[in-house]
């Protein structure tokens, strides 16, 4: 019963689910950089 | 405040009470009390989860700090997406599993009592203290603002939450924080939205940026380092301080305080409690970064328009009524001279229609911003001389004191009572989680340990309602602390939060070491930690104090790992 809870919505593995958070997190660093350096 | 704007802010505040009493019927034991069922959604979660972590000050304070300092706090959040990412993989299931009511109680499972103890210990300490001035923090502020006397403030702002956290428990505190959060961020968005309005005409967001970054705030990344090639430590936002501070930082506070992990253990499931935190990890970034956009939106306005000396008047009447009021002429009147000169030059950029600024350009407006800066420093020097020795921090007052000046009416209210409820939706989770542990931790393990569930129940209320009191009572005294109080908060934290968290990843990660070992550690982590913020404030090293909790887990880590390895023998 716990296993079938613990299943990750939308994606297949929750390691899918990581790969997101951080490849968002490198993604929004990428264009804090950019924005930085185009409003400096 | 006109009778429009208190009309909306008591009508805003009753509506938040009224939603948590409505929401507060729960089974009348400890799992409905604290954990709500365990039958929460992950959206119920994810608000409740934020709703803990922003309190009055994320929206007093991160504003005020783009004015100042640009947007470089959101750096202070980068560690935080890889925090939840470990919460979900290691701290979630456990916890789950084990069907706790604290962090703490693992500790025991897999230590033994007195860790347990110890950790719940500091806990309750940092917590209680740093709650009591969560309290004070926004309540100085509006009543330095509105004229209001702060015994009054903090008693509304830490006391009328009381209400329905003591009836309604975890349960409604979950789902009065969805309803705050809902009515923060559509403030927070129209008050964005008539930023730019107010800008003159012609003028959009995109300007007011390019404004912004020609004066250095639109700086989200910074590397840390310094012009020698060395890396300044003391240097609080940056990548590197952000990544990894602001990670062991979030770690601690989401994996091993209690008023967060109360949070997530209401879930229905492992994979809502999970979903929760991953998107939480989604939305935080951006969330602050957009609150330090107003920020810099509210300083491309005063660009415009004449900018105040000091944002905080209380501080200014201060000094008018003591001997340095002959100075503080003389300051106010260069001042303005210099804040004209300044939007007559930003103005004359809008009239050629054309903000990517030259370097001449640029240098101009920078000149006249370190005039107005030094003349700054200069009217701060008096607030801090003595027989006026007020508080020489204006930061929290700048969005506020923009609001109070420039927002229509009824708006005003509204943002007033932003405050007032970001303030509840944390101290709420706060009294239910030092509730909870007091009676888990402390009472049923050392006073009595056979109570009934409506004894428990019971016992719970009285807690949460006896946690409110003290909180208050800290409000009331901490005036004495000094003035940089949200600074005060950070460091409290961050004097306890490695070592819990040390204590938390040995119990994880390294199954050989033995609560003996763990126990000792934790104490000599404390004192590590202790010691360097003392060397700190005595000026001897230069560290800041984001760093503290890496050095407190590390230092329980090796120095239980240490022991454990010299004293096995003794030790078993």
């Amino acid at each position: 019963m716990q296993e079938q809870n613990d299943k990750p919505p939308v994606f297949k593995t929750w390691g899918a689910w990581y790969w997101l958070v951080l490849a968002f997190l490198v993604l929004q660093i990428v264009l804090f950089i950019y924005f930085t350096k185009y409003f400096s | 405040m006109s009778y429009i704007d208190w009309i909306v802010l008591i009508v805003t505040l009753a509506l938040i009470v009224v939603y948590g009493l409505i929401k507060s019927r729960t089974s009348k034991n400890l799992d409905g009390y604290f954990l709500s069922n365990r039958e929460m959604p992950w959206y119920i979660v994810l608000f409740s989860i934020m709703g803990t972590q922003a309190s009055a000050i994320t929206f007093l304070s991160a504003p005020g700090q783009a004015y100042t300092d640009g947007m470089r706090f959101v750096q202070y959040y980068f560690g935080l997406p890889l925090a939840m990412i470990v919460l979900c993989v290691t701290f979630v299931p456990i916890f789950h599993k084990k069907k706790l009511y604290t962090a703490y109680e693992f500790l025991e499972k897999r230590f033994d009592l007195k860790t347990r103890t110890l950790t719940s210990f500091l806990f309750l300490l940092q917590r209680g203290l740093s709650t009591g001035i969560s309290i004070y923090a926004p309540a100085i502020i509006l009543s330095s603002l509105l004229g209001w006397n702060i015994y009054w403030t903090n008693i509304v702002m830490g006391g009328v939450l009381i209400i329905y956290t003591v009836t309604g428990g975890a349960r409604s505190v979950a789902y009065t924080q969805q309803l705050q959060l809902a009515i923060i961020f559509a403030s927070m968005f129209i008050a964005g939205y008539l930023v730019v309005k107010y800008l003159p005409e012609g003028i959009g967001l995109f300007d007011a940026l390019k404004v912004g970054g020609a004066m250095g705030k639109t700086n989200v990344v910074t590397t840390g380092f310094k012009g020698d090639g060395g890396f300044d430590w003391k240097d609080r936002y940056n990548l590197l301080s952000g990544i990894i501070g602001g990670f062991f930082l979030a770690l601690s506070y989401f994996g091993t305080d209690q008023s967060q992990v109360g949070r997530y253990l209401t879930a229905k499931s492992i994979r809502e409690s999970r979903v929760g935190l991953l998107m939480n990890g989604l939305v935080k970034v951006p969330m602050q970064f957009l609150i330090l956009l107003l920020g810099v939106l509210v300083f491309a306005f005063y660009q415009f328009n004449s900018a105040p000396l000091f944002f905080n008047k209380t501080q200014v009447d201060k000094v008018m009524h003591s001997e340095h009021a002959g100075t503080l002429n003389e300051i106010q009147e260069t001042y303005e001279k210099a804040d004209e000169e300044k939007k007559n030059l930003v103005r004359s950029f809008a009239a050629n229609g054309n903000f990517s600024l030259s370097e001449t350009e640029k240098q101009q407006l920078t000149n006249i911003n370190r005039q107005r800066d030094s003349l700054r420093t200069s009217f701060k020097k008096l607030v801090e001389q003595p027989g006026i020795q007020g508080d020489s921090n204006d930061a929290n007052y700048i969005f506020l004191r923009f609001v109070m000046d420039y927002l229509p009416r009824g708006l005003v209210g509204l943002l007033i009572a932003v405050i007032f409820i970001a303030s509840w939706g944390s101290i709420a989770a706060a009294l239910n989680s030092l509730s909870s542990s007091t009676i888990v931790d402390i009472h049923k393990k050392f006073i009595n340990r056979n109570m009934s569930d409506k004894d428990d129940y019971r016992l719970s209320r009285i807690y949460t309602f006896i946690w409110g009191v003290f909180c208050i009572i800290v409000a009331q005294f901490a005036y004495n602390i000094g003035n940089s109080l949200i600074e005060a908060v950070n460091i409290l934290g961050s004097l306890f939060y490695g070592v819990i968290l040390g204590v938390f990843l040995l119990a994880f990660y390294f199954r050989f070491v033995k609560g003996n070992a763990v126990f000792w550690s934790a104490i000599l982590g404390e004192i590590l930690v202790v010691g360097f913020f003392l060397l700190n404030e005595n000026q001897i090293i230069n560290l800041s104090f984001l760093w503290l909790n890496a050095i407190g887990a590390l230092a329980v880590v090796g120095f239980a790992v240490l022991i454990q390895l010299l004293f096995a023998r003794k030790l078993s």
